[in-house]
């Protein structure tokens, strides 16, 4: 997986291209423990990666909370079909802010 | 049945790879759409995963072997290992309506599975455990 991410005041955007699996979603785990502090709003973008599996989804959860206990938030942009599908028969597109 | 081929493997999560690429490669054979495709790779990736983790005891080098084949639009793959006898599919589906806050942050895998294929039953048979899947693609 590939992640670009760009920093502007506090608010962080993150690109993902390619599959977010059990081996991949370490390294997004990774970069947000590095770039999270201080971050208000998190922008996660989905338009390259199309495949979140269950521990892409422990990673996406567990920063939801952190970004809740600092009050600030996190959307996930450009989401594409499976994507969706897997937030909707999970009850997180009820969670997480989807655009 | 159809022509059915088969990998086996060392239980490790570093074989990932391979168990998915095994999917692809008979998927994309068969014509498969990207949404079947992308959902049964999944659902093999979250039992695989399971079997790396919980089929063998610790230190204990043990073995995967996935088999699959698409007779009539429809593929088929069987997951099996050699490891204690346990079905992962007797876990209790987690609680979807439960807000962020109130949320575990695992235990989605099996009940994700169970979304995405058309079918998935576990069997206990000459002394391995066996997942099998079947999804229209």
């Amino acid at each position: 997986m590939k992640l670009t991410s760009k920093k502007n005041g506090n608010e962080l955007t993150v690109q993902l291209s390619g599959e977010m699996n059990t081996m991949t979603a370490p390294e997004l785990s990774a970069l947000l423990a590095k770039e999270l502090g201080g971050v208000k709003k998190l922008i996660l973008d989905f338009a390259e990666c199309d495949y979140v599996s269950s521990a892409g989804l422990r990673v996406l959860l567990a920063t939801f909370k952190q970004m809740s206990q600092a009050k600030g938030s996190m959307e996930l942009v450009n989401v594409g079909v499976n994507f969706r599908n897997v937030l909707k028969n999970t009850g997180l597109d009820a969670v997480f802010g989807i655009f | 049945m159809g022509e059915e081929s088969f990998l086996r493997i060392p239980a490790r999560l570093e074989g990932m790879d391979l168990i998915l690429s095994f999917v692809s490669y008979l998927l994309d054979a068969h014509g498969c759409t990207p949404q079947a495709r992308t959902q049964l790779r999944m659902a093999v990736e979250e039992l695989y995963v399971n079997v790396t983790l919980y089929a063998y005891p610790s230190g204990e080098e043990g073995w995967a072997e996935i088999r699959g084949c698409v007779e009539n639009g429809t593929a088929t793959f069987r997951l099996i290992d050699g490891g204690v006898p346990f079905n992962p599919l007797e876990k209790e589906d987690p609680d979807i309506m439960l807000s962020g806050e109130e949320r575990g942050i695992g235990g989605l895998g099996i009940y994700m599975v169970k979304t995405m294929v058309d079918e998935v039953e576990y069997e206990y048979r000459d002394g391995c455990n066996q997942l099998l899947l079947k999804r229209k693609i």
